[in-house]
């Protein structure tokens, strides 16, 4: 059996049926949308080359592409502060404790196999300020401003709460994996250092964390990728308002794309949107790989 | 091994030959119901609707109808609910021409599309084929008019008529009138509001509920004058003095907290079980909503008003707005004898199924039945004269004005952008 997967041949029949299907649907997808973005186009009959205006015009003449370039980067700070930070504290309690681990396991998972639509209702009606939903309700007792406090409507929170639900949302997903990471750790590093006196914080610090840093770059870099092409929740929850305030890279390419129907211009943006990502997550490996380097 | 590795690769050339050929299997929503390719078998339709929407529950009356009486199929349908999705696929079944035998339509950008595919039948030529056109409603028709080539290729969904539902119970407890202007309208918001009330309830999350306070008093001063002067460029919101009222209004009921708290973030069904629940004083909405309204209104709890006149400004007679929907166009290219004549059956049985099972007013001016609702016959009056049809800024502007616009009136009703910025914002969308 390992000779034969070690044949070229039969490596390249596995791989190849892959690698048709990843170049099928994204490669050739990338390089349609680059074709597109040089025309000006409303996705129905006549197509008009413009040559790069749509680029000139998206990065020189549209503020607002730049506020969802800003707003994408806060989108994306918070959902790694909350899933890979929050996920591995999770972890952690959950290595800590031998009751219920299974069932608050299960539960914390919850969020990540229900859909997008339906969590975004729920935190719609908890977030409700007619009728009174949950949140304002409770925090009404502390002070009767909050009764009428706007979070989905209002430009100054609607992004920082659209960022927490997908955060929530996926949570779950990064502390099984850190979990996973951290019940793989080797028991004797950890006797080690309880004989060496370090206290419970110490043996994480100095020697679990540590040990599963590469799980934490790898999941750093799942969730910057998700988040910096984050979609659903963001136009579910606040359709990306309001005006733009919670407008995201991606709601802002399908708004032109789909709803202001310039397929063109819509397609400029994704591939500056491809630009981004690959630039961002090139960054972040070098800076991850420089730091493997210096230790 | 060899027969082994033989067998694998003939497994694998089997494999992927099915699966091309399930992939090749799959019908477009046009060919099997167009006549294009041999004999008809039934009718195609694509629609943006849910199956509690009128123009499904009409549409899928009158084809089983139609085409159990003439041997067809069972007809096939294919619903949208959202707006960007609907509209995406429609895109592609133009650009691929293979568009379904019916589908739903607005006056713009893919109603010329399809023009050009020659995908779109003349519908004012055919209700003339069928004598039905002067049995229409003069402002329903009125309302699908192409402005490229003054002719009607969409046929209405229904006549909606659109006011004002208001509580009585709370109207009569503050001694409150129904108001006729602007003005009084805001007096009574201000008095309903200082009595701790919500004045007014608003689905701020749709984008055409916002729109319609914007364009209420260029719609009653100019029609549709002001609209597409500023599509040109001859008019713009800064300078048309009815226009300016619009903008004053919708920023005067969003920053003056007359409509309920977080209404941005409100939809349209959360809107109708916020005021049909008892939350507001007043709700903008219309006889689509009149089956949701009749027990209130029987019991004298809920009444109504038309769209109030502007102050100070010669108003047009109609202050009812009225419209047919989202339009239904028929596929040129599969239009044949049997669509034909179904176009005809529709027309004939439109206003039965639009009374008996969609609870909707019909586009055709013929006799409401008995026993129905008694808001049907109360309302009838308000647009029964009327000949001018409401000017939807949806259908007048293109997509992306109207997709800025849109953010913007957020902000204005939000009052996170003052009346001079939205002026200037909204008037360069047009110069740019």
């Amino acid at each position: 059996m390992q000779k034969a997967f070690g044949r070229k041949k039969v490596l390249a029949m596995f791989l190849t049926p892959a690698l048709v299907v990843y170049i099928a649907f994204v490669v050739v997808s990338v390089v349609w949308a680059a074709y597109y973005s040089f025309f000006d186009w409303s996705g129905v009959g006549e197509k008009t080359f413009i040559g790069i205006q749509n680029y000139i015009q998206l990065f020189t003449k549209d503020p607002i592409f730049w506020k969802t370039v800003l707003h994408t980067i806060i989108y994306t700070i918070i959902c790694v502060a909350i899933q890979v930070f929050g996920g591995l504290l999770f972890a952690v309690f959950l290595t800590r404790i031998n009751k219920g681990r299974a069932i608050l396991q299960t539960l914390y998972y919850v969020p990540v196999v229900i859909s997008s639509v339906a969590i975004c209702q729920i935190f719609s009606k908890l977030f409700s300020v007619t009728p009174t939903g949950v949140v304002n309700a409770v925090l009404s007792n502390l002070s009767s401003k909050f009764a009428m406090f706007e979070w989905i409507s209002n430009a100054d929170v609607s992004l920082y709460l659209a960022a927490f639900v997908e955060g929530y949302k996926y949570l779950g997903l990064y502390m099984v994996i850190f979990y996973a990471a951290l019940i793989g750790v080797p028991k004797e590093l950890e006797e080690a250092a309880i004989v060496d006196g370090a206290n419970v914080v110490q043996q994480y610090w100095k020697v679990k964390i540590p040990y599963i840093k590469p799980v934490i770059i790898a999941n750093c870099v799942l969730v910057l990728n998700g988040s910096l092409r984050s979609f659903d929740i963001s136009y579910l929850l606040t359709k990306g308002g309001p005006g733009n305030a919670s407008e995201l890279m991606s709601t802002y390419m399908y708004k032109q794309a789909f709803s202001s129907m310039k397929y063109g211009y819509g397609s400029a943006i994704a591939i500056a949107i491809v630009i981004i990502c690959l630039l961002i997550g090139f960054v972040f490996r070098r800076f991850t790989e420089r730091g493997d380097e210096n230790e | 091994m060899r027969k082994k590795r033989l067998l694998a690769v003939l497994l694998t050339l089997v494999m992927t030959a099915s699966m091309i050929l399930t992939g090749c299997s799959g019908n477009s929503t046009g060919d099997e119901g167009g006549s294009k390719k041999g004999e008809r078998k039934r009718i195609s339709v694509l629609l943006r609707a849910s199956e509690s929407h009128p123009k499904y529950i009409m549409l899928k009356k009158l084809l089983t109808e139609f085409s159990e009486e003439n041997g067809l199929d069972e007809p096939e349908f294919e619903l949208v609910v959202s707006d960007a999705d609907y509209v995406t696929k429609l895109q592609l079944y133009i650009n691929s021409n293979s568009l379904p035998d019916i589908y739903g339509g607005a006056n713009g950008a893919l109603s010329k599309a399809a023009k050009d595919i020659d995908g779109i039948v003349n519908i004012g030529e055919e209700l003339e084929r069928v004598g039905m056109k002067d049995t229409m409603n003069e402002a329903v028709y009125d309302f699908f008019v192409d402005n490229e080539d003054g002719e009607v290729y969409l046929f209405p969904e229904c006549l909606n008529c659109e006011f004002f539902f208001y509580r009585k119970d709370i109207f009569e407890k503050y001694n409150l009138e129904t108001p006729t202007t602007w003005d009084e309208f805001l007096a009574v918001c201000e008095t309903l509001k200082s009595n701790n009330e919500v004045p007014l309830i608003v689905a701020g999350q749709e984008n055409w509920q916002l729109m319609r306070y914007l364009s209420f008093a260029p719609w009653r001063v100019t029609k549709d004058g002001f609209i597409t002067g500023y599509m040109s460029g001859e008019e713009t919101f800064g300078e048309n003095e009815s226009a300016q009222t619009g903008v004053e209004l919708l920023n005067e009921l969003g920053t003056k907290g007359y409509f309920q708290g977080g209404f941005l973030s409100t939809d349209y069904t959360a809107s109708k079980d916020l005021f049909f629940g008892g939350t507001g004083a007043m709700y903008y909405s219309g006889s689509g909503q009149i089956q949701d309204a009749s027990a209130k209104y029987d019991s004298g709890e809920l009444g109504f008003f038309p769209v109030p006149d502007v102050d100070g400004m010669e108003n047009m007679d109609t202050n009812v707005p009225i419209h047919g929907g989202f339009g239904t166009a028929f596929n040129k290219g599969t239009y044949d004898e049997t669509m034909q004549s179904f176009f005809e059956y529709m027309c004939k049985n439109y206003t039965r199924v639009c009374y008996e099972d969609a609870k909707v007013f019909s586009p055709f001016n013929e006799e409401i039945p008995e026993g129905l609702d008694a808001l049907f016959y109360d309302l009838q009056p308000l647009f029964e004269t009327a000949s001018d049809a409401w000017v939807s800024w949806d259908d007048k502007l293109d997509s992306a004005t109207l997709t800025s616009i849109v953010d913007e009136q957020q902000k204005l009703a939000q009052g996170t952008v003052n009346l001079e910025d939205f002026e200037k914002t909204v008037d360069g969308f047009i110069t740019k």
